[in-house]
């Protein structure tokens, strides 16, 4: 009793001291609760579905922050990625019966695979023309994909997968649960040393080069990273909508990611988590006017990147939050000197 | 005075929410129309299924046991041309939040295959409208108790589509044999799209079969705005008859060019360009004799349904209905009859009187089909008799049926001919 009470006690000191002192901290803390206790609230299966599937594309759009946004390896073909995390656990599920539990992480392995196999000639290109030739692999392997109808469905699809779970608050809590964990390893590898490389490569490669840094293999592990990522996605998607199609390998599912991530703030993996979640929602929402759906949806991008070009997120943080210009600590807007070294903020 | 104007305010607004709600009291039969609704094909969707529910309506509604129920429509756009998931979310929508009694619609087999399941997971009768791939309905058979809520309301499945285009060829072929005395050198040109390849296969296949020489197969773009070089490669190769497999805006590029050029061939097969009124115009007049499969004409009766379904449809919507427009007959022909059978919306009471019933709708006669093994796949029977859709040919500047005329499918079925018919004609500078 004793001892729970102290663990009680410790935990309302680090909420009060590292959470409730930043407004973006609140806000990371809200969206999990309430992310989480949502089927407490309701249980509507529609509500269900549009969250399920913003938590899927979400992951995919920090997927394509973490090779295009951290390390500048800009990606045009991010389908490619989910594609093949779709395709291959919907084969090995329905040809093979492997469970999702198995079929999900193959299929991302199948992605790292893939992300390998694009990233050694990608590495000899730059800027515009990486994003061209990667803009052209999603359309070459859904050439391959009908090419061999037999195994892939052709134009048609593996439809009839198994579903995770038949029980929809479980089936909410996997994928949500997924993705929450999946952002937050995904912001915390950001966070890390080879964050710290991923950014300087986007900065200056050579800078990096010069420091006796290895960026091919950087590089190389951002793909392969982000692949597993969006690998993962695909394959809950492909298990959510029980069908894996073309559709996976479409262009327009490449440039939507990019959009997401633009709009939410790139190089920040909460950008595009935060994009997705106002985004996908937002589409659903005007379903109310069908005819203008996506006329709409452009001007609210178009609005947002006219007057917020380094994207909605960063913007909001920047109004909300100000940096110490001596010790780079965060402090909330209102705040007139640093909370920790005390400088006085602009 | 104040309080009596408040009074009287309130009491006027009392009356006018009670007058406004008094339909609400009523249960209405919601059934859900899911389609691309800002594409051809989901405006026929739509088309159709205001017409049902509009002459349903005023003819005092749905008769549900003792109970009169009008028809309630709710507009569902799937957008699954661009998005799956729009397609699914739609889906779920119409289930979870508009509380629907049915649904017809869907277009895009890939979007339409997650719908089914989605339909299927409530239960609900989904009539498919639009998707003619066979897996749908095999389903059907393979897990009855899931999937018998879907039923195909239009087209008939792949292989009879394939089917019908060799019927069409087939007449082609025989009127050139007898009116110009030459062998029949038949071309393939099909555009660059999957849906395609598995005709284009069948086609070399069955070709030779029929006693036609196959001279090649071309595979000009689905977007092509010069065809040139095919069509010398076609005239040159000696064809007589062209096969042609086009959806998309190449269909109009072919047509004007080799009527530019007088290729002395036949165009037969698929034109979904040239089923359209806007066709004569966008080819300036070059698409004379192009022959294509429809499902609608104007002035042909395949039954007594037909022709006041299609005046109808033409004066209200200003065109001659798509086949998506059958939502009509699924929801006037297909739904009602057998919720007024059974007195009840139950799905499943439907469904066993559903599947077993044969009936007029303005296109044919509907049966749904068994398989091999007496399993139900609420398939659609193609045939004399039943569904056969129509052969249409542009004649100076009017879109004319041609086939089914005198057609037999095999030597001792009966003979099948529509009222309306004219002959094929061939184009004239083939006779030269």
């Amino acid at each position: 009793m004793v001892a729970a009470g102290l663990y009680l006690k410790r935990f309302y000191t680090v909420v009060r001291g590292e959470v409730l002192v930043l407004p973006s901290r609140v806000i990371v803390a809200l969206f999990f609760l309430v992310l989480l206790g949502m089927p407490l609230i309701s249980q509507n299966p529609y509500l269900i579905r549009v969250i399920v599937l913003t938590s899927i594309f979400a992951i995919l759009a920090a997927s394509w922050d973490l090779l295009s946004g951290f390390t500048g390896q800009m990606n045009f073909g991010h389908a490619l990625f989910f594609g093949v995390g779709a395709y291959a656990s919907a084969m090995l599920n329905v040809h093979l019966h492997i469970p999702p539990w198995g079929s999900v992480p193959l299929g991302a392995a199948a992605a790292v695979l893939t992300g390998l196999i694009v990233g050694i000639p990608c590495l000899r290109l730059k800027h515009t023309y990486l994003a061209l030739t990667t803009m052209a692999f999603p359309i070459i392997l859904m050439g391959i994909v009908f090419a061999l109808p037999d195994i892939t469905g052709g134009e048609l699809g593996i439809s009839g997968l198994q579903r995770i779970s038949n029980s929809l608050i479980v089936n909410y809590y996997v994928y949500v649960g997924i993705m929450l964990v999946l952002c937050t390893i995904m912001w915390k590898i950001t966070d890390s040393h080879t964050g710290i490389i991923f950014h300087a490569i986007r900065e200056d490669e050579l800078a990096v080069k010069a420091s006796g840094i290895n960026t091919t293999r950087y590089k190389l592990m951002a793909f392969c990273l982000s692949g597993f990522f969006a690998g993962i996605a695909g394959g809950l998607y492909a298990h959510y909508m029980r069908i894996a199609g073309p559709s996976t390998l479409e262009v327009s599912m490449s440039f939507t990611v990019v959009i997401w991530a633009v709009f939410g703030g790139i190089a920040t993996i909460y950008g595009p988590v935060a994009a997705v979640f106002i985004l996908f929602p937002l589409l659903e929402f005007v379903r109310f006017w069908p005819e203008y759906r996506m006329l709409i949806f452009a001007v609210v991008v178009l609005l947002i990147l006219l007057y917020m070009p380094e994207g909605l997120i960063p913007w909001v943080r920047d109004k909300i939050e100000k940096e110490c210009p001596r010790c780079k600590i965060r402090n909330v807007a209102t705040r007139k000197t640093c909370r920790i070294c005390t400088a006085v903020l602009d | 005075m104040k309080r009596v104007t408040f009074g009287w305010s309130f009491f006027v607004t009392l009356c006018l929410v009670i007058f406004m709600s008094v339909p609400v009291w009523g249960r209405t039969i919601k059934i859900g129309v899911i389609g691309p609704m800002n594409f051809v094909q989901g405006k026929g969707h739509w088309n159709g299924a205001i017409m049902a529910a509009e002459e349903i309506n005023a003819r005092g509604g749905v008769q549900v046991g003792k109970e009169k129920m009008n028809i309630e429509l709710v507009k569902a756009d799937s957008n699954e041309f661009l998005s799956m998931t729009d397609a699914t979310n739609a889906m779920e929508r119409l289930m979870t939040q508009d509380k629907v009694d049915f649904v017809v619609g869907g277009f895009r087999t890939e979007a339409v295959l997650p719908m089914q399941d989605i339909a299927m997971d409530y239960k609900k009768i989904f009539i498919g409208c639009g998707a003619a791939t066979k897996s749908i309905c095999d389903r059907v058979a393979e897990n009855y108790s899931r999937y018998k809520y879907w039923f195909r309301g239009t087209p008939f499945n792949e292989r009879y589509l394939v089917a019908t285009s060799f019927a069409h060829l087939g007449l082609a072929g025989a009127t050139i044999k007898k009116e110009l005395n030459v062998p029949v050198k038949c071309a393939i040109v099909g555009e660059k799209a999957t849906w395609v390849e598995g005709m284009i296969k069948a086609a070399e296949a069955t070709i030779p079969k029929m006693g036609f020489e196959l001279v090649g197969v071309w595979r000009p773009s689905a977007v092509a705005t010069d065809v040139t070089a095919e069509l010398s490669a076609i005239q040159k190769s000696g064809a007589n008859l062209i096969f042609t497999i086009f959806s998309s805006s190449v269909g109009i590029t072919f047509a004007r060019q080799a009527g530019e050029l007088k290729i002395p061939a036949a165009q037969v097969g698929i034109n979904v360009e040239a089923q359209k009124d806007g066709f004569w115009e966008a080819t300036k007049g070059m698409g004379n004799y192009v022959f294509t499969m429809n499902t609608y004409a104007r002035g042909i009766e395949v039954n007594e349904m037909t022709k006041p379904f299609v005046e109808t449809y033409i004066k209200r919507f200003g065109e001659v209905p798509t086949y998506t427009a059958d939502t009509y007959s699924a929801i006037s022909y297909g739904l009602v009859p057998s919720i007024e059978a059974v007195g009840s919306l139950d799905a499943d009471k439907i469904v066993a009187h559903m599947e077993n019933r044969e009936y007029m709708v303005p296109s044919g006669k509907v049966k749904y089909q068994k398989d091999a093994q007496g399993r139900p796949t609420h398939d659609l029977t193609w045939g004399p008799g039943y569904l056969t859709s129509l052969g249409v040919q542009w004649q100076d500047g009017k879109l004319v049926a041609v086939w089914p005329n005198k057609w037999k499918a095999s030597p001792t079925a009966p003979e099948v001919t529509y009222k309306g018919m004219v002959p094929l004609k061939l184009p004239p500078w083939m006779k030269k």
